[in-house]
């Protein structure tokens, strides 16, 4: 199918487009905000929003959609940013994605839709994310609920689970609503919005705009349970056979921690990733004594790993005052997992980066407290099936490093509650859940997806995964009416 | 007798016989974790390491020593520094790979000190250095996995 080409409203004529600079967006002076946990970025103004979005050449066919996993109508929305419409562009945004405000700041959107923007060949590519992330503030601070206003259905009669609030569950939620049908979340912790509030700290994505998002899909008539955990409140089961939901979907997400399997990982002030960020997110422990949570406050805290949870991590050690806050890594920094983005704000606030090394022992007092790790230097080697040079360990290169405390970054698996409460429900050798491409899992009526399909991942292929389950899920509901007609 | 002596006096037939029992063992060894363990999934991983012993197995049944022109893999001493699980009904898949992963090296260093206990005997030491390669290969398949799965870094 040919797309019907956006109206331009774009009055820059092309070769004075290929003249403006790319938009810097505005943040905190990092000797300043490694002492807070207050917002990075403060976001483009509105001059600068058009600016931006003067930079589009507006191509006759658009890469930046294809490399968007939810297909955002990016050429549309820049064009309404032109012309000022940045209430409309929020609209045209979430056509097809319920939580801009949220993408706009944690999507990788530099090897997503700006990867292949054809500015980029020769240029910066255009800067989707920061405006995708100004209309859906701007929006959300002046529509006054206009941008998520859409024309309310029938009621299904069909009641649908969401398992996970996290944003699989809130893209399936969102669509099914608009669907007419009665959706009701389920969430096992006392806040919505699952990784997005566990895993994000608030210096990144501001809490407040997580329960701006989860109060819009409220107003539109989603159900929000908390403290309820399927599996031990109640079992799937059951929330289908005597709670009477016709059809469940899983977006439990991979939240269960990883370590190392290393000595010393028992100690105390040893944290995984999982549990020092929870600490510090959900419970506020950067908070204490105001809230209730206590956080250990390093000296010399070092946390191993090179993905966005170890910078995520390693920048809220920081802020809680460590003297010296340091990733371990053990391949260098081009194999870094992390957004360039994160890895330069951390550098920015002072983190020091350990590269190439890797820890084999963690060292502890006659209290059981660590006080140091033992290392090893590596090199890199051969690469591996991800392109990455795999690391090997130097010969004679241990060492060992004074620290007080260890988070530990290397990734999360999935938990394992469902799988041993539902063994309807086929599971792969690593817990995840195995569904098709649609979501359906091997029970009737249950669908899931996010990373508790795929292992971890992106909050934007998340929601991606959650919108074509909504859409199977939707045609499953349908038929099961039919067949009772 | 000493070890030299020992394996002088043997047929490599007999050699042979002694590697296909040690793989026996391994397979008997991973039959009893898979029965006593009480996931699907870590019966699976079990399996997996039944069929690779097993096939090792065979290829020693059907060895012939001048086919062997393999190159040793690298050595990516991914699981050296981590503590040996204990075997249980319980273990993960993360433990059963290290296990397994663990009980490849120790194997792999047998036939290495063999091969280099025998390096003026030709065919003997041809044949350990076969036997230590691949058994490095498993390893290195195992911590291929482990890493790709378990080392996200994320």
């Amino acid at each position: 199918m040919i797309r019907e080409q956006p109206i331009s409203f774009n009055t820059v004529p092309m070769k004075e487009r290929l003249t403006i600079q790319r938009q810097s967006m505005p943040e905190q002076d990092p000797n300043i905000r490694n002492g807070n946990f207050l917002e990075v970025n403060l976001g483009l103004t509105p001059a600068q929003a058009v600016l931006e979005a003067q930079r589009c050449i507006e191509c006759k066919k658009p890469t930046c959609m294809d490399g968007c996993p939810v297909n955002i109508k990016i050429p549309d929305f820049i064009q309404l940013i032109c012309n000022q419409d940045f209430i409309g562009a929020a609209q045209k945004i979430k056509e097809d994605n319920s939580l801009p405000a949220i993408c706009g700041r944690v999507c990788p959107q530099e090897s997503q839709c700006e990867e292949v923007c054809v500015m980029g060949r020769r240029f910066e590519p255009v800067a989707i994310g920061r405006l995708e992330r100004f209309v859906a503030d701007y929006a959300m601070n002046n529509s006054n609920g206009a941008a998520d206003s859409f024309q309310k259905p029938e009621p299904s009669s069909q009641k649908v689970a969401i398992v996970g609030s996290g944003p699989a569950g809130l893209a399936v939620a969102s669509d099914l609503a608009k669907e007419g049908h009665a959706v009701t979340i389920f969430e096992a912790l006392h806040e919505f919005g699952g990784v997005l509030v566990y895993g994000i700290p608030e210096f990144r994505l501001p809490k407040a705009i997580l329960r701006k998002e989860v109060a819009t899909l409220e107003a539109v008539g989603v159900k929000f349970v908390k403290n309820f955990i399927v599996g031990r409140t109640m079992t799937i089961q059951e929330l289908m056979h005597e709670e009477g939901f016709d059809a469940v979907f899983l977006g439990l997400g991979a939240g269960l921690p990883r370590f190392m399997n290393i000595p010393g990982e028992n100690l105390n002030g040893v944290y995984s990733a999982n549990e020092f960020l929870t600490r510090s997110n959900l419970m506020r422990g950067y908070d204490f004594p105001e809230w209730d949570t206590p956080l250990y406050r390093a000296k010399h805290a070092i946390i191993v790993g090179g993905g966005n949870t170890a910078m995520d991590a390693v920048r809220t050690a920081k802020r809680l005052g460590a003297e010296e806050a340091s990733i371990v890594y053990r391949r260098s920094e081009e194999e870094m997992p992390a957004r360039n983005e994160e890895i330069h704000h951390a550098k920015e606030e002072g983190v020091k980066f350990m590269n190439l090394v890797n820890p084999i022992e963690f060292i502890g007092d006659d209290q059981g407290s660590v006080v140091a790790a033992r290392c090893l230097r590596m090199e890199l080697g051969e690469p591996d099936e991800s392109g990455r040079r795999r690391p090997v360990p130097m010969q004679d290169s241990e060492f060992i490093m004074d620290v007080d405390m260890v988070v530990i970054a290397v990734g999360n698996g999935s938990n394992p509650l469902i799988s041993q409460t539902t063994p309807e429900i086929e599971t792969n050798k690593w817990g995840n859940i195995v569904a098709d491409e649609d979501g359906r899992t091997s029970m009737e009526g249950v669908f899931a997806g996010g990373d508790i399909v795929s292992g971890g991942a992106t909050v934007i292929l998340a929601m991606g995964a959650g919108r074509k389950a909504a859409i199977a899920m939707n045609q499953y509901l349908k038929a099961k009416v039919g067949s009772f007609a | 007798m000493n070890l030299k002596e020992q394996f002088n006096s043997m047929e490599m037939d007999d050699i042979l016989l002694m590697c296909i029992h040690q793989e026996q063992q391994a397979i008997e060894l991973y039959t009893l974790a898979k029965n006593q363990a009480k996931n699907e999934n870590s019966r699976q991983k079990f399996q997996e390491l039944i069929e690779m012993e097993t096939v090792h197995k065979v290829a020693l049944q059907n060895f012939e020593i001048e086919h062997y022109i393999d190159l040793p893999p690298a050595d990516l001493k991914v699981t050296d520094y981590l503590m040996e699980p204990v075997l249980s009904g319980n273990m993960t898949t993360q433990e059963i790979i290290i296990l397994a992963a663990k009980r490849e090296d120790k194997t792999a260093k047998m036939y290495q000190d063999l091969a280099d206990h025998f390096a003026t005997e030709k065919e003997l030491n041809t044949f350990f250095q076969m036997m230590a390669d691949e058994e490095l290969r498993h390893k290195h398949n195992l911590e291929t996995e482990y890493e790709n799965e378990f080392l996200q870094e994320g």
